[in-house]
């Protein structure tokens, strides 16, 4: 007990010490104008029709129900890997306490020796290898980058093919008309 | 009792501590069979669950009004119940644990006080959460080491790292981390009963455990008929107010019929335990008999205060009730703000029964 609150002591006189350096950092300043509101991420096929007279942008009422809730709600629906990236003192929090975890997981792994211990060591070590092995199958089944979809783009219009990649529905200030922003890389 | 006090004049502290819950165990009695206490249990599950999938918001806002005060009642006597008349070797344990109630309470209460006193934006109101949620990770963590070096057969130190590893997640998402907190604690219940079962009943353990498995195949029914309903209407505060407390503003692509459900059909499983479950066990003694309080009762107790807390509770419980009547919003509000304490109430005295 003594040692894990002297350890503990330490550890936190450390990082009292790092909020002192870092409260001398300036703010960054507020951006002046009012940045675009992410409200849904879907999907948007892009097709030619040589019928067609004017350009239509066809939504399913599904979506539109989605887009208008994503608008309603302040902030939007940012998703889980946006609410950690735009936290950067939380993602700071978050790392600190894992390696926490993961420095007593090993102090406490080396003092017992028990073989009840060991086996749940093995057990949470099996738990952990499945379950890193599902993520890199999961993580290497999500394709690639979204820009890669939209390479194609510049062909399949001249070959009157449709092309299909993820689209982000963006809320901008103002009152300009609609704008599709494509990710095009120069080759 | 008498035997305690011949005890009493030449035992060590600890031992009369241990000695008072044994009698608190012992002196469980109840008139009906284990199979009778199975048909109860299942038969408020069931209805239980039909209410809250039926007319969920409805079914919160009576459940609430009826049973939110008086099972903060039975678990106040309950924990009475469990109190030793001197700390002893558990003193510490109960410093912090008082402590830490009373620190987390305040500074769970200050929060919301703040913003609506307009001193505090609430700007960082995630990050508030998240140091909240902290704190009191750390306490349990805290507590659970006390715990476990008061026995020398346990090693608990495993805690340590696991706090750390939870207080990790809680960073990343404090909002569904503290939503997590309002759907767990009312399974906490049904941990209580359990290990109460376990010392008072264990002839009971088994048919209460069988019991115990269907409530995960209860949940996932639930769920499973709940997940494709639409959204509930909650265009007035108080529909707002329900539906936010489950969790419809942080799920969005979840039905908030669903939520909802799920969420008060555990509130009524976590109400059934403290005010049928418990008391038809005997685990709280004759209710009306603040003697059958061990801290009451022994030589050295504290009859009077023990009696005065009872019925001020009571008195608390009314003017509830009273508020309730008059602006439900605005005191269900001020309940489910305050309410934080039992919540945290429930961690100590549960490890104590471990």
């Amino acid at each position: 007990m003594k040692p894990i609150l002297i350890t503990a002591g330490v550890v936190l006189t450390l990082i009292a010490t790092a909020v002192f350096a870092f409260g001398d950092l300036a703010r960054p300043k507020p951006s002046a104008t009012p940045e675009a509101k992410s409200v849904l991420y879907s999907g948007l096929t892009i097709v030619t029709d040589s019928k067609a007279y004017d350009a239509k942008l066809q939504i399913s009422e599904a979506t539109l129900k989605r887009i208008s809730e994503g608008a309603a709600r302040e902030g939007g629906s940012a998703s889980l890997i946006q609410n950690i990236t735009h936290s950067s003192s939380r993602t700071m929090m978050a790392g600190l306490f894992m390696f926490l975890a993961v420095s007593f997981a090993g102090v406490w792994l080396a003092r017992s020796n028990q073989r009840r211990n060991a086996k749940a060591i093995v057990a949470v070590l099996i738990v952990a290898f499945i379950c890193g092995v599902g993520t890199m199958m999961v993580r290497a089944n999500a394709g690639p980058p979204g820009y890669i979809r939209w390479q194609n783009l510049p062909q399949s219009l001249k070959d009157g093919k449709p092309t299909y990649g993820g689209v982000e529905v963006e809320i901008v200030p103002g009152d300009e008309n609609m704008k599709l922003i494509i990710p095009l890389r120069n080759k | 009792m008498p035997a305690n006090r011949t005890q009493d004049a030449c035992a060590p502290n600890m031992e009369r501590a241990e000695n008072i819950s044994v009698v608190g165990w012992s002196g469980a009695r109840s008139q009906i069979s284990a199979r009778t206490f199975a048909a109860i249990m299942l038969a408020s599950a069931l209805l239980s669950a039909a209410f809250a999938s039926w007319i969920p918001l409805q079914a919160s806002i009576i459940t609430v009004f009826l049973f939110a005060g008086p099972h903060n009642w039975f678990e106040l006597r309950y924990f009475m119940m469990r109190l030793p008349v001197r700390f002893g070797r558990s003193r510490n344990f109960f410093i912090v644990a008082f402590g830490g109630i009373f620190a987390l309470t305040l500074a769970y209460i200050s929060l919301p006080a703040l913003y609506y006193a307009t001193l505090w934006s609430g700007e960082n109101w995630t990050t508030a959460m998240a140091w909240w949620n902290t704190a009191l990770l750390l306490w349990i963590g805290m507590l659970v080491l006390m715990r476990g070096r008061q026995t020398s057969r346990r090693d608990w130190s495993w805690v340590v790292p696991v706090a750390f590893a939870l207080c990790a997640v809680n960073w990343l998402r404090p909002d569904l981390f503290s939503l997590a907190i309002v759907y767990i604690h009312p399974l906490v219940a049904l941990w209580f009963l359990d290990r109460h079962l376990r010392r008072a009943k264990p002839e009971w353990l088994a048919t209460y455990r069988r019991c115990l498995v269907l409530l995960p195949l209860l949940l996932a029914g639930m769920l499973w008929q709940l997940s494709r309903t639409a959204s509930l209407a909650d265009d007035n505060g108080l529909f707002w107010r329900i539906t936010q407390h489950a969790g419809a503003e942080l799920l969005p692509n979840v039905s908030s019929h669903m939520l909802v459900s799920t969420h008060v059909f555990l509130e009524m499983l976590h109400y059934g335990v403290w005010i049928v479950a418990l008391p038809l066990i005997g685990a709280t003694g004759a209710i009306w008999k603040v003697n059958s309080i061990p801290v009451a009762n022994h030589g050295r107790g504290f009859p009077k205060l023990i009696g005065g807390i009872l019925i001020f509770s009571l008195f608390v419980v009314t003017v509830l009730w009273l508020g309730f009547s008059m602006n439900y919003t605005a005191t269900r509000d001020i309940y489910f703000t305050v309410a934080i304490a039992h919540v945290l109430a429930e961690a100590p005295f549960l490890l104590r029964m471990i």
